[in-house]
């Protein structure tokens, strides 16, 4: 039996979807099916004091105008941040407030899609405009709670004062992080099918559960009358979390016509109906004395947040994990401006927070005359800097020895400005990387037959990274079987429950549940074959049968494979639902996630601190006389616990480190201030790396053990690639220029100003 | 997207006539038109479709002219060993515009003519845009962002910039059109093509209605042969400039006897430096000198709150483009 974890397996479905067989959400086309169209306000705060519909009316195949006067049937639901599943807590079109420019003012409803946007195009608003404002007055800050709450937003350990006063060398900086979208490839869509008081949607989706609780509760229906569908998601990134306004809007415009309504919101619209990774400013005090051992250590984040509700990523929860150190204060501070709700997008607590820290640190180091690796070094630490329990693992300095020598980090000049190559100034730059190790409970069907199949079932998604390939992988290792031989449902709310895809949770939580499962399997298998008259294993006790990946082992060297031991049961298979429980899971957090919600344990359980780590270098250079920031190399090392697929784990990481690279160099939305709107919402000027953009890649997987975390030992991920790339970039550049930046995007107007 | 007549002829004259018609819009490679037409800012009664007309596909390098036909695809002519060989810099100009997708599209008549991308241009939700709709305003002037708007050619009524890459090298060069319209041929020097925005910024050009450009010539000039395009932008493709140079030298031993230059990303139309360039001719070409020359470019030059950084780019960019060129020289 060939090893399938950690290994490099292709997923299963990569056939199917580069040859366009693979089924979106957005692919199905019930019968009878009618198109959407939103229409987006074009003021950004105010009262709607008209809307004429009658040029829309009149246009051919337009079906249905709906506004907030005629939308019959409009549910909503509460918002995430409020305990709810929306992914706002403002919903458009109940009344006649503009809250956000691009909020939905009408949808229109026609018989094909080209009708239906351009009856959008005529559908005519009048507004009433008040004054707004796109971005946040950070010097109009608030803490979320009072003061010193139980959800640590503020946090004082020791005197961060008296620490700043002993250290030999401080740092004082400011860094900004703009608005960024998420842009997932596959658009946003949603179609709805009433039959009777049944409702089914397709959507892609990170938690078909959630969509399904929510919508049935809004509408008064039992969970089983509610379907939701979700196969494959074109890239979420945290955009497809929620229950968004255009999933309501199109599942009343679909009871309101009588039948099916399919909405694919455009790219422009991408920008507005949905969530965005907010605007913050990241405030950092260090202090060190002149070994480099942190004194102080003070971090403020201020993060934008919609007038209508509080948008709480806590980053300080984070950054403060990183490093040992005395005194510490933290706050977590929101500011508000006129937008929609921002949400979650890829390490939503920790890609702004860690360009601002790492970034500190570097400065910190260059001040000491320190290596910033070994600055890292000296602050590395095996128990939690302020929650006083041990990490459960931390390879932090092994990421960092590794990356260091798969770049070549000797080689780095020591001075500014020091390395050049023809026209280019060289600069390199490292910075640490972590990510939360998050549990959510979970559940999972397997099936198990001795033909030598097996099924696995499971309300997870795959959102493009390869969970239908791990979940095989997972249920193939324990059961004795080729990948291939398992098939895996996933993508809709009527299979066992599993968590939300977000945080980075879904491998390691919904995994460990597929990994019970076959567990279980071998404990019902142990049960019956030791009662048999004939077989290996027959009169063994079975409390002393284990299973070691495919075969059942007794006390006395007796085996049998799994394989064989069901053909010899009667029913020739065994059916179980596994279970994730880890004990820091309380009742209560598992009620939340069977409830549709996130019931999140960790990353700090009364016993251990879990989290991945891992270290990125770069290398930057900025020409001469284009002033063009390039990054040729990129190298990292990361642990995380167990490597479930080593290829797709792979793509994860780099994926996530490209991303970053977007981030530092790329990725803005920009605004329109005096009209309160995003300006480039569209991908020719919303800028993300092109290929020619991309140049070495390299990822070290490093392995670690951690059997605190969960029975498979995985920590998960999905987001940690992007969190230390911007960091590393902006200190590669400070080593190549003297200059240091702290605003995001980094790019030529910066290079040159500063 | 509002509903259009479409014919596509298949002779010049025809197709001239049927552009001169009201509310008629002529389309090649479409990626301009049709992007505009799906984002409702422009409504066209009828397309003409000019892509029947095959012969204006040709373009020839020949001993005393380049000429390009209107309907030649920028990779097409971008990829050609003899444009690369005898003008670097409009191969370049080419290859470091758009993308490879959107190249094997567009047409060279269709680029020249490409419109602003200033996002209030390209919004309809913007009640302010002068370019758009005559007399509404300016939302960029009216407290917009302007960081990618024109520092030269602006007007109080519109600061969009001309976006394109090509036109540089063919501003620098002398470049003609050639063009047909219901009063017939005519020749109009490719400078004199696109007029600044004045109080009437959507009117663009000289063309009118039914005039379809057909040719696009240049006479052979040795600076040609040492020329370069150099474009700074924040990622390495598919991005309009921060800032370009198109130059171009001839030298007379340690002596500038010719030299051309051209500025894109900054300016409401193709824009030539023609003070940069006179302050380079008769001396020598140094670091230092080309350095100054890119100085002189951007002295009048009307920054924007945001784009002051264009001065000291556009500045580089100049001598970068300018040391470029002379060191490939230096390599034959």
């Amino acid at each position: 039996m060939a090893q399938t974890i950690n290994t490099e397996v292709t997923r299963t479905d990569a056939r199917r979807k580069v040859t366009g067989t693979a089924t979106y959400a957005a692919d199905e086309t019930p019968s009878g099916m009618l198109h959407g169209a939103l229409v987006c306000s074009a003021i950004a705060v105010g009262q709607v004091t008209a809307i004429d519909t009658s040029a829309a009316e009149s246009e051919p195949g337009v079906v249905a105008v709906f506004t907030h006067e005629t939308l019959p049937d409009y549910k909503t639901v509460k918002g995430f941040y409020a305990g709810g599943p929306g992914s706002s807590s403002f919903w458009p079109m109940e009344g006649t407030d503009i809250r956000y420019a691009g909020q939905p003012v009408a949808y229109v409803v026609a018989e094909t899609a080209a009708a239906a946007r351009r009856g959008a195009d005529l559908v005519n608003v009048t507004y009433q405009e008040a004054d707004g404002s796109i971005h946040m007055d950070p010097e109009d800050s608030f803490v979320v709670g009072a003061g010193e709450d139980s959800e640590g937003m503020v946090l004082t350990k020791g005197d961060l004062q008296a620490g700043l006063d002993e250290a030999a060398q401080t740092v004082d900086m400011t860094f900004t992080t703009p608005f960024q979208h998420h842009n997932p490839m596959e658009m946003f869509s949603a179609t709805a099918e009433w039959r009777g008081d049944r409702l089914t949607v397709w959507m892609p989706s990170q938690s078909v559960r959630t969509l399904r609780h929510g919508i049935a509760g809004a509408y008064g229906l039992p969970e089983t009358s509610v379907r939701v569908i979700s196969p494959f998601v074109g890239g979420a990134f945290g955009s497809k979390a929620g229950i968004t306004p255009y999933a309501m809007l199109t599942i009343a415009a679909a009871k309101g016509v009588g039948a099916p309504v399919r909405l694919i919101v455009t790219r422009p619209q991408m920008y507005t109906v949905a969530t965005f990774r907010p605007e913050s400013r990241q405030q950092f005090r260090l202090g060190a004395d002149a070994q480099g051992r942190l004194t102080a250590f003070e971090h403020v984040e201020i993060a934008q947040t919609p007038q209508f509700g509080e948008i709480v990523n806590p980053g300080t929860h984070i950054t403060r994990a990183m490093y040992a150190c005395p005194n510490i204060h933290t706050e977590q501070r929101l500011a508000r401006s006129d937008t929609n709700s921002g949400g979650f997008m890829r390490a939503p607590n920790e890609m702004q927070t860690f360009f601002g820290l790492e970034s500190a640190m570097d400065e910190l180091a260059w001040k000491l005359g320190m290596d910033p690796v070994e600055l890292r070094r000296v602050n590395d630490t095996m128990t939690h800097p302020t929650e006083d329990v041990p990490f459960s693992s931390r390879s932090l300095m092994e990421s960092y020895d590794a990356v260091s020598n798969s770049f070549g980090w000797d080689q780095r000049g020591r001075e500014i400005g020091s390395m050049t190559d023809g026209d280019w100034l060289v600069g390199y730059g490292c910075a640490t990387a972590t990510y939360p190790t998050n549990i959510l409970a979970s559940n999972a069907r397997v099936r198990a037959q001795g033909t030598g199949n097996a099924y696995v079932e499971l309300a997870a998604h795959d959102v493009g990274t390869g969970t239908y390939t791990i979940m095989a992988q997972i249920a193939a290792a324990r059961l004795g079987l080729p990948v291939e031989a398992v098939d895996v449902v996933m993508g809709e709310a009527d299979l066992p429950v599993a968590p939300i895809s977000g945080g980075s949770t879904t491998a390691a939580s919904a995994g460990s549940a597929v990994h019970d499962a076959c567990v279980k399997i071998a404990q019902q298998l142990a049960t019956q074959i030791s009662g048999m008259s004939e077989g290996p294993l027959s009169g063994v006790d079975p409390s002393r049968i284990t299973l070691d990946d495919g075969t059942l082992r007794g006390p006395d060297g007796q085996s049998q494979s799994v394989m064989e031991a069901l053909q010899m049961i009667p029913e020739g298979e065994i059916e179980v639902v596994g279970t994730f429980r880890h004990p820091a899971l309380t009742d209560q957090l598992i009620k939340a996630t069977f409830s549709g919600g996130y019931g999140t344990a960790g990353p700090v359980t009364p016993e251990f601190a879990m989290f991945a780590f891992g270290a990125e270098m770069v290398e930057v250079r900025i020409h001469k006389y284009t002033h063009e920031i390039r990054v040729p190399r990129i190298h990292s090392a990361f642990a995380a616990g167990t490597w479930l697929n080593r290829k797709t784990a792979h793509s994860q990481l780099m994926g996530g480190m490209i991303w970053g690279i977007s981030s530092a160099l790329h990725e803005v939305t920009e605004t329109d201030k005096p009209r309160s709107r995003f300006l480039n919402a569209n991908i020719a000027e919303y800028l993300v790396p092109v290929n020619a953009d991309i140049r070495e890649v390299r990822v070290e997987m490093l392995e670690e053990q951690d059997d605190y975390v969960n029975p498979l030992g995985v920590k998960g991920i999905g987001e940690i690639g992007i969190v230390g790339t911007a960091a590393a970039i902006g200190n590669a550049i400070y080593h190549a220029t003297g200059k240091r930046l702290t605003a995001l995007p980094m790019t030529i107007s910066d290079v040159l100003s500063t | 997207m509002k509903r259009f007549a479409y014919s596509r002829p298949t002779s010049v004259s025809d197709a001239s006539d049927d552009a001169a018609e009201d509310g008629t819009q002529i389309i090649a490679g479409g990626t301009t038109m049709v992007d505009l037409m799906k984002i409702g800012v422009l409504e066209p009664e009828a397309l003409v479709d000019i892509t029947g007309l095959r012969d204006l596909e040709r373009y020839e390098v020949g001993a005393d002219r380049m000429r390009f036909g209107a309907l030649a695809k920028m990779s097409t002519v971008a990829d050609d060993p003899a444009v690369i060989d005898a003008f670097p810099a409009l191969s370049d100009s080419l290859w470091k515009a758009a993308s490879p997708q959107l190249r094997n599209v567009a047409t060279l008549g269709g680029n020249i003519l490409q419109r602003t991308r200033c996002p209030y241009f390209r919004d309809t939700a913007y009640a302010q845009c002068n370019k758009r709709n005559p007399g509404s305003g300016c939302a960029a002037l009216d407290g917009g962002e302007t960081g990618m708007h024109a520092i030269f050619g602006g007007s109080d009524a519109c600061v969009a910039m001309y976006p394109g890459d090509f036109a540089q090298a063919l501003v620098a060069f002398d470049a003609e059109v050639t063009t047909r319209g219901p009063g017939g041929t005519r020749s109009i020097p490719f400078a004199d093509l696109h007029v600044l925005p004045g109080d009437d910024p959507h009117i663009e050009t000289v063309l009118e209605p039914g005039e379809i450009v057909t040719e696009i010539a240049l006479p052979m000039i040795p600076a040609m042969r040492n020329s370069f395009y150099m474009k700074a932008r924040n990622r390495e493709s598919y991005a309009f400039a921060a800032a370009s140079a198109a130059v171009g030298i001839e030298m007379d031993g340690d002596t500038v006897r010719d030299v051309r230059i051209a500025l894109g990303g900054v300016a409401a139309t193709p824009w030539r430096a023609t003070a940069a360039e006179e302050s380079l001719k008769g001396g020598p070409l140094t670091e230092e000198t080309a350095r100054e020359a890119g100085r002189i470019a951007f002295q009048d030059a009307e920054p924007l709150e945001g784009s002051a950084y264009k001065i000291e780019l556009g500045a580089d960019v100049v001598a970068g483009a300018l040391m470029t060129a002379k060191s490939r020289m230096g390599g034959e």
